[in-house]
Formats: structure tokens, sequence, C-alpha cells
């Protein structure tokens, strides 16, 4: 007696060549039970019939396929991964606040985290083509990363022999800043907080300065950041720079949190 | 279905009167399906002059084929419109364009014209004189006299003629009332000649062979779907379209069409005997052929109040329409439940359910054992993280199998299981020690962002998983992890959806 399977496989056949050319298999007791009281008389309606119900009963009989080896793990990594709240942060840098995802990756190497398993996906597609930035990723990821990379060649670097120094891991890369505004990077966040407030509010910088001045809130002494977060979101509403103020606060605020999350 | 009762329902979730429509609600008023597909394409502001909103009211001036424009207004408060063209059906095109853009948040607030308050004004004349004359008449009315009036009065839609006149000040003679029996005897019967149609059509493949290079002509099957939405049987329609797509799409193809020919056949002779089926099973499978069903009369249903835990979410492009599938598990009852959204170019899919969240909410099924649903009213915010119970591998098979013996023809089931990723072969698969689900696709799409993402999670340990079991494999929707659920489930491009 044919399994259902077979019998399958037997209507399949059938199915290629056409009932005009081959009449349908005999069913197996199970299926020709489901079919028997039809009052079908053609070839073709009896193998309609016959696709129906052993479809019909294979779906039903859905059963697993066979039990697979274990993949390998990839090793130990002691350290930590980042917390929640840097994973939501970095999604909200790469989408707002590029400028700062260096220092993101940067930070949580060298305070000994590892890149939560659930970003590294993102973060090796982002970076498969910058040598500096790629390698700055693998060392955050660790062992998953290169175990990751192995099962899935798309997250593979597109230049795997490309060499980068220790110093260019280890430093952010300079930005712009024009020179009167890089004389606020080492000022106090009162101080350059101050000049940059008043400055917006009376006009003198505005929507033309505005990549210098993120620039500059990108390198300012982190604990000056608070305070620029402050003055920059009590600037004059009527004013014409309260909207880029309102920017540039977030900017401080986002930078200000980023670090706080990836302090040890 | 009246709207009264409609809108009574909806009124429980948001309040129609006071708040922005939802694209839902839009469609819910649509005189048919093809109405709201007429108006998609008006609902730019592009065509519109004069666009403006305010509390009670939209208006605006649509540039159709006629040399002046079309002046529309709607009463979104008390359900109402009104338009200068030619139209027969309330709310015309124009008015449901209207709609769509103000759903849209694309209408400014403004003040509105004389013309749009007079309008107004009189249909507010028009409520307070028929609530008196009702008032009058009814003896009930004196012992009803101080209480509150029911929800669905209180949003009772007024609808008036389509070529009703603005600044007319005669009362609009009311339209007549089609005879719905009639309308539903005709839709059967249309109906029922495309399934025999169908079945020909089947008879006719499966005489002539899968071999046949007719079937490599997209005609062939295109033809057969056009007669199928004539013949109300769009789901069915639908089937044949993606039936056309496995031809030849893989080494087994002649497998995966014979099984869909099938199941065609089965819906087919199972729409023709509706009358002979059990009720439930007559109703899935009036729905699965294409039988629409109004939200609103979903909503009138018996509602199943649980905590909805949101397993997983799916984003599929089906021909023109992205279709989001949100799969929902009653914490106390153990039952899968389906909410579906759709969103055609531009538009945004439903964002407000979040995996691995836990809803205490109604949900309304559609008729029959249906898992799609509805939320109705939600009696508390979502709390997180929460996350269903797994089963083994084998376990999963047996819930999977048996819902499809409720319904064979489904093509998409929600299961969570405990597993870990392995390899057979090139191809990846879920496994435990009671056997393996192939993950479908993972061995031919070029980067599957899920499969990395499972991968990266898991560092090949075994995960709790919701996975959505389709004939060809199981696509894996979450991961819930003891303290958060990482969703992972295909998402729909964001150059095709406005919001994702």
């Amino acid at each position: 007696m044919m399994s259902v399977d077979e019998h399958w496989q037997a209507l399949v056949t059938t199915a290629l060549l056409g009932t005009d050319r081959r009449e349908p298999p005999e069913a197996p007791e199970l299926i020709a039970d489901l079919v028997a009281d039809t009052a079908r008389t053609s070839p073709s309606e009896r193998m309609l019939a016959q696709v129906a119900s052993t479809t019909a009963v294979r779906r039903a009989g859905v059963v697993p396929g066979p039990p697979l080896d274990e993949l390998a793990m990839p090793d130990d990594d002691n350290r930590p991964p980042c917390v929640p709240a840097a994973i939501d942060r970095w999604h909200h840098i790469t989408a707002s606040w590029p400028v700062l995802e260096d220092e993101w990756t940067l930070t949580l190497v060298t305070a000994g985290w590892r890149i939560a398993p659930e970003l590294l996906p993102a973060m090796l597609v982002r970076h498969r083509s910058d040598p500096v930035r790629r390698t700055r990723v693998m060392v955050g990821a660790g062992s998953t990363g290169r175990w990751l990379v192995g099962h899935v060649p798309d997250l593979a670097a597109r230049h795997a022999n490309a060499t980068v120094t220790p110093e260019a891991l280890a430093e952010l890369p300079e930005l712009p800043i024009s020179p009167e505004l890089a004389q606020l990077v080492d000022w106090s966040g009162a101080e350059s907080g101050g000049v940059l407030a008043q400055s917006l509010e009376d006009g003198t910088l505005g929507h033309s300065h505005r990549a210098m001045m993120i620039n500059l809130l990108a390198r300012v002494r982190a604990d000056a950041l608070l305070d620029i977060a402050d003055i920059l979101g009590a600037v004059d509403s009527m004013s014409p720079g309260y909207g880029l103020a309102t920017v540039l606060a977030d900017l401080a605020t986002t930078r200000n949190r980023m670090l706080d999350e990836l302090s040890t | 279905m009246s709207y009264a009762s409609g809108w009574g329902m909806v009124g429980t979730v948001r309040d129609v009167g006071t708040s922005r429509w939802s694209i839902e609600q839009v469609e819910s008023v649509a005189p048919s399906a093809a109405a709201i597909t007429a108006a998609q394409p008006l609902a730019s502001p592009t065509r519109w002059t004069g666009l403006g909103a305010n509390d009670a009211a939209l208006w605006g001036s649509c540039q159709g084929s006629g040399a002046e424009p079309y002046d529309t207004m709607v009463d979104h408060q008390h359900v109402g419109f009104t338009c200068t063209c030619a139209s027969r059906k309330t709310p015309c095109k124009h008015a449901l364009a209207l709609l769509l853009l103000w759903a849209r948040d694309q209408v400014v607030d403004t003040l509105p014209p004389a013309h749009v308050s007079n309008w107004i004004d009189r249909r507010s004349a028009k409520r307070t004189a028929s609530s008196r004359s009702a008032d009058a008449g009814s003896p009930a009315a004196s012992e009803a006299a101080g209480s509150e009036p029911a929800a669905s009065e209180s949003v009772a839609p007024e609808t008036v003629d389509a070529g009703d006149v603005i600044g007319e000040s005669e009362p609009v003679p009311p339209m007549p009332q089609p005879d719905r029996n009639t309308a539903r005897n005709d839709r059967v019967e249309r109906m029922h000649a495309g399934l025999t149609e169908l079945d020909r059509w089947l008879d006719d493949r499966i005489r002539t062979g899968l071999a046949d290079p007719s079937l490599a002509r997209y005609a062939t099957w295109d033809d057969l779907a056009a007669r199928l939405v004539d013949a109300h049987a769009g789901s069915l329609a639908n089937r044949i379209r993606r039936l056309a797509g496995l031809v030849g799409a893989s080494p087994g193809w002649h497998d995966d069409v014979l099984a869909e020919l099938g199941l065609l056949h089965l819906l087919s002779q199972a729409g023709r005997h509706l009358g002979s089926l059990p009720g439930p099973l007559a109703d899935a499978v009036a729905t699965s052929v294409g039988w629409q069903v109004k939200q609103a009369d979903v909503l009138c249903g018996v509602p199943d109040t649980d905590h909805w835990v949101v397993a997983g979410r799916s984003d599929v492009r089906e021909d023109r329409i992205e279709v989001r599938r949100h799969w929902l598990r009653g914490t106390s009852s153990g039952k899968w439940a389906l909410c579906l959204s759709f969103a055609a170019y531009q538009q945004s899919l439903d964002t407000s359910l979040r995996v691995g969240t836990s809803l205490h909410a109604d949900l309304h099924r559609y008729p029959g054992p249906a898992l799609r649903s509805l939320v109705g009213a939600r009696h508390a915010l979502p709390v997180d993280p929460v996350a269903p119970p797994s089963q083994t591998i084998a376990e999963g098979c047996d819930e999977v199998g048996s819902m499809l013996v409720v319904e064979p023809w489904l093509d998409r089931l929600p299961v969570t299981i405990r597993a870990r990723l392995a390899r057979s072969g090139e191809a990846w698969a879920l496994a435990d020690a009671t056997g393996s689900l192939p993950i479908l696709d993972a061995r031919t799409r070029k980067f599957d962002a899920g499969l990395a993402m499972l991968l990266a999670v898991s560092e090949g340990r075994a995960v709790d998983l919701t996975v959505e079991w389709t004939p060809h494999g199981v696509v894996p929707l979450s991961i819930h992890l003891p303290d958060r659920t990482v969703d992972i489930g295909p998402r729909a491009n964001t150059s095709f959806v406005s919001a994702a």
C-alpha cells in the first residue's frame, strides 16, 4: 500500500502529463475513503478530488524534519553587552546625529563594553567599507562578530586586507570648526553655552553656521554638555535662532546621555 | 448594516465626534472597496484648492474631469457628505478623498467659509427638529427623559444627496433604498458562477497537464483572476495571482502549484455548497473565497476579552499593497488572533501594536473559526515585556496541524517554539531534539536581516521564538528574551510605505 507521500508523488507525475495522457493513480485507502462518495466521472474530476484531499491531509499532518547538529558557538567574551538604553541611543544617533557615531563606538570599546548582539548585523552592514570604523566595530563585537561574519558572508568587510594603525583606531576624526567657534571647545558649559545662545538670539550665528556648531558640540568638553543643553533650551522663543537652538540642545543632550550610558 | 451601528461600535475605540478619523474609519463609510480605490488618486493636496477643516467639517474644491471643480464638504462629527459632482454614490469619491487627506493630516485647520458654516448650521437645525419630533412622537421618550443618549445615537450619521447643491435651503429628498436582498442574491449568484468557472478552469489545467506552456503565460492566470474579481471572489483572485508567481520559481514548483490547485478546488467546491456546510465552516469558506464583511459588522460581534500578547509581526508585499500581520495570543485562552493592516504606496501601516507587549483589550473575530480579528476597546495601556509560552518543534507542528485541520487553505499560521538555528546543507533551519523546520527562503535570499539578527542574538543557543509557519518553511518573527522581545520579522520597505 502506497504511503500518502508516495501517492502525492504519483499525483504530481500524473499532473505533469495531464489526465488526457495518463489516468489518475489509484488512491490509498485513507484518501480513497475521502473521495469515494463523489459522483465524479471524468479522470480530471477524480484527479482534482484526490489532489485536494491529499493536500489537506499532508498539510494537517505536518511533521518536523530530522533533528540537526548544533552550531558551534562563538568563544566566550567576558565583556558585558552595552545596556538597552545605549542600543536605543545608537539608533537615534545614526538616524539624527551621525557625527556622534565614532565617539559612541570608541567610548564603548574603551569603557570595556561589547556591542549588544542585536546591534551587530546593522553595524556590520553599515560599516563594510571604511576600514577604521569596521575595525572598531569588530573590536567592539568580539568573538560574536567574527562568528557571525563566518556564517553570513554578506556581513563581511568589502576590503578584507585593509590595514589600520592603532593611532587611527584610538582617535576621533578631526571635524572642521571655524576659528571663532574653535576657541569654545575648551570653555566651560556656562561660558560656551552663553556665547552660543547670545549669538543665536541676536542672529550673529544662523543656519549657515549650523554644520560648524554641530561639529563644535560633538567635540566640546563632556562636562560642558549639560549646561550647554540647558542654556540653549532657554533661548528666547521669539528670537530668529530659537529653532536652531532647540536642535543643538538636542544634540548636546544626546551626547551627554550617550557618554553617561557608556561610562563604566 | 447601517452606518449608525458601525459608528457606535467604532466610537468605543475612539471618539468619532472630536478626533481625526483613521484610514479604516474612512474605509468603513465607503459604499464599496472600489470607491476607496477611486478616491486614492484624488487624495493628494495638489488636486484640491480651498482645503480646510475645523472641529465639525472638512471642505475643499477638487478639480475633476469637468470644467468646474467639485465643491465637497464632509461633516465628520455627525457624519454627512455633500458634493457638487454627479455621482449617485454617497459618499462620492471626492468626499472619500477629502477624508483620506484629513486622516493623513494633510488638511489644515482653519475658519470655515460662509457656505460651509451655513451647511453645518442647516444640518444642526435638522437634527434638532428631528430630535424634537421624535421626542414628541415616542411614548417611551418621556420615560427616558434625562437619561444619556445611546452611543450609536450620539454619532448617528446623516447622509445627504451626493448631488446636493451647496447653499440650497430646501430639504433634500431621501435616496431610494436599494433592495438589499436583491443585491445580495445577485452577488451570491455571481460568486457561484465565478466558482463554477474556476472549477472548469482547474479541470482544464489537470487535463492538459502542468507541463502545458500556457501556464508560463501570465495572461493565463490574470484573465481568470480578473473574472474572479468580477464574481466578487477577490480572495481567490489574489490566490490565483500569487500562484502565477510560483510557476517556474523553484525546481519543485510542480509540487507547490499542484497543491495550490487542489486547495482552490476545495474552496470552489465548498463555496458552491455553502448552504450544506456547518455554520462556522461556511463562514470560513465564504471569507476565504472573498465574501466581504464590513468592519462595523465585525465590531458588532461578541468581543473576546483577554490580555493579548503581541507575539510577532510580519510585513509582506502582495501585489501593490503592503500587508502587515500582527499575531496576538490570548494569555488566558491561549488562542491566536491575527490583526491585519494594509498600506498602498506612501500610506502608513498600523504601528499601534508593539511586539513584546501585552494588551488588555476586546478582540472581535471575523465570522467562522477565523484568526482574523479587529481590536475593539482597549482597557489599559500596553504592558511589557511579555512572551507567549513556548513548546518543542514537534508540539508546534501539532498545533499548526490542528489549525490546518479546521481550515486547510490557510497559508500562514503562528506558533511559538523553543529552538536553535541549525544548518541543513546550505539551508538554514530551526532545530531541537524533536526535529527541525526549514526557514523560508534563507538559502535564496541575498541578505536576510531577520536571520542575521537571530544568529547574533541567539549565538547558536536555543531561544524562544514566534515564527510564521508557511507550507514552504517558517519565517522567524520575534525572539523572546527574558527581559525583552526582539522584533525580527520582515519589515516593509520605507520607500514604499510612509511609516513602518
